[in-house]
């Protein structure tokens, strides 16, 4: 797995990956703000061409690292290098049935699992840091903050059950 | 007043069209100011305004291709730039030397002929590979530091020719003390730059501005090549921070540069001195064919292979802004109308051949190998 960069005067920044299977995939961020990436396979002449909005890049970025479970969940995991490499990973669930009605406090969220509730997302409102006695209900979107180990004990014991 | 309201409209109107056909612009802008001034209807003539504004564009194309140099990128890449750069500095100004001098033109004009036969448009060649989507090409590489290496060359021919009123060697020298002492100023003075850029008020916009149009005062009043000390100002400041200035001065460079574009078009004389339409016709088209033989001789040297040349070809047929700005600088009437004439030609038919390079390809020369034969051939 061969990765090069290049900086090319006038396009932008190029990332150049060949694959075990020699498959070749680049991707320009280009002077404009927008990604084109380019899959090329094994054998092949033409590449394949897609362009992309930053936003969307960001998307198939957290698409690629394996994390969204479903397509409106989704997770970015990030370490934090200097605290001798503290991976930290953010998640998005919607909430269902079975929890609407409780309030975090009620659903001992912190204490059962270790994971914070950051944020909801209700309909186009936002609400950032929800105190203890906030109320769930079905449909809201929550961002919860934590490791991994502790994110996937939130979603086995209190989002799924 | 009134004429340069009139050509800006034009232009608009033009950008509109073409960019909706995904057309090169420079070349419809040209044609504009062909159709409005001198050549056509005469609607619009030159005056103190307009030469000042396009002088303007003049100067922002210049600083702007000042802030994309930057020196340890290129000493880094010398071996990618020089050898095909040399191929294709040599090729195509013997060529159009050679052509330009054939139909008549007297020495130093067939020189300005050739030095704006070998400049490709930087801007066109860029767009029409991230258009086309061409970026994964292994010739996109090789097209890209052929921009810089013409670039370079660009910078030389300003240094070395230009109005003297001095010795050359006072020039050089005065042109070295003022280098030095502006190199000083921006070290000393680097905080302070940054911290005015960091800005969201009007302090940005105003440095920009005022630092083009100082050091082309500057140079004037000295007596020192104007051009190079933008390009060169330009190069010290995009090692403080390229990109808020391109930020900053973009939006002067795209206007003042349609302005440069359109009076250029409209103070053109298309047939001074009863050149023919056949000697214009002859200059562009010998241009397509030089950048063919140069594109050729550049992929059989750098990929081993013609294919390749007929890419290098394709996104190298159009001259633009360059020529343009050499005609402007040197070219007297004659010259200014065949290299007005050479960029609109090629450039539309560079901007058909850089969408059709594949078929093209195709017809010309055998299949390519693949690309990863071409790399394996590469590392043998």
């Amino acid at each position: 797995m061969a990765l090069r960069s290049i900086n090319l005067p006038g396009i932008g920044t190029k990332y150049e990956l060949e694959t075990e299977k020699n498959d070749t995939i680049a991707v320009f961020f280009l002077k404009s703000g927008n990604i084109q990436m380019y899959t090329l396979q094994n054998g092949c002449q033409t590449p394949s061409v897609a362009e992309l909005s930053a936003q969307e890049a960001r998307r198939l970025g957290s698409i690629l690292t394996g994390a969204i479970m479903e397509a409106d969940q989704e997770s970015v995991e990030f370490a934090v290098s200097a605290l001798s490499d503290l991976r930290i990973t953010i998640h998005t669930y919607v909430v269902r049935k079975s929890v609407a009605g409780k309030s975090i406090e009620e659903l001992q969220i912190r204490a059962k699992t270790g994971v914070t509730i950051i944020a909801i997302s209700r309909g186009d409102k936002n609400v950032i840091n929800p105190p203890a006695d906030f109320v769930f209900q079905e449909g809201d979107t929550l961002v919860a903050i934590g490791e991994s180990d502790q994110l996937k004990r939130f979603e086995r014991d209190i989002m799924v059950t | 007043m009134q004429g340069i309201v009139l050509a800006l409209l034009a232009c608009l109107l033009l950008a509109l069209i073409t960019k909706r056909f995904a057309l090169p612009t420079i070349p419809f802008y040209i044609i504009a100011g062909l159709v409005l001034g001198k050549s056509g209807l005469d609607l619009v003539g030159g005056d103190a305004v307009s030469a000042f504004l396009t002088h303007l564009g003049l100067l922002f194309l210049l600083f702007f291709m000042g802030l994309e140099i930057k020196p340890d990128r290129i000493w880094k890449n010398q071996s990618a730039i020089v050898s095909s750069g040399l191929i294709d500095l040599n090729i195509n100004v013997i060529i159009g030397f050679l052509a330009a001098f054939a139909l008549g033109f007297p020495l130093f004009d067939a020189l300005v002929v050739a030095a704006a036969f070998f400049i490709s448009s930087t801007a066109m060649a860029v767009t029409s590979l991230i258009e086309n989507r061409k970026l994964l090409m292994r010739e996109s590489e090789t097209i890209v530091w052929l921009m810089v290496f013409e670039d370079i060359v660009v910078i030389l021919i300003l240094v070395f020719i230009g109005p003297q009123m001095d010795h050359p060697l006072a020039i050089l020298i005065k042109t070295l003390i003022v280098l030095v002492i502006l190199l000083m100023i921006i070290r000393v003075g680097k905080d302070h730059i940054i911290w005015v850029l960091k800005r969201d008020d009007e302090l940005p916009v105003l440095l920009t501005f005022s630092v083009v149009l100082g050091i082309s005062a500057l140079s004037l009043y000295l007596g020192i090549p104007e051009s190079f000390m933008v390009i060169a100002f330009g190069t010290m400041l995009g090692t403080i921070d390229p990109v808020s200035f391109e930020v900053q001065s973009r939006p002067f460079k795209d206007v003042f540069l349609v302005i440069f574009f359109v009076f250029f078009g409209i103070t053109v004389n298309l047939f001074a001195e009863g050149i023919s339409l056949l000697t214009l016709a002859a200059i562009s088209i010998t241009a397509v064919f030089s950048k063919y033989v140069s594109g050729i001789a550049i992929g059989r040297l750098i990929h081993k292979n013609a294919h390749s040349g007929i890419e290098i070809w394709a996104n190298t047929i159009s001259r633009g802004e360059f020529s343009i700005a050499i005609a402007a600088l040197y070219g007297s009437a004659v010259v200014s109308s065949a290299i007005a004439f050479m960029v609109i030609v090629t450039s539309i038919i560079g901007a058909f051949a850089a969408k059709y390079s594949g078929r093209i390809g195709k017809v010309f020369v055998r299949p390519p190998r693949t690309v990863r034969e071409d790399d394996a051939a590469r590392l043998t």
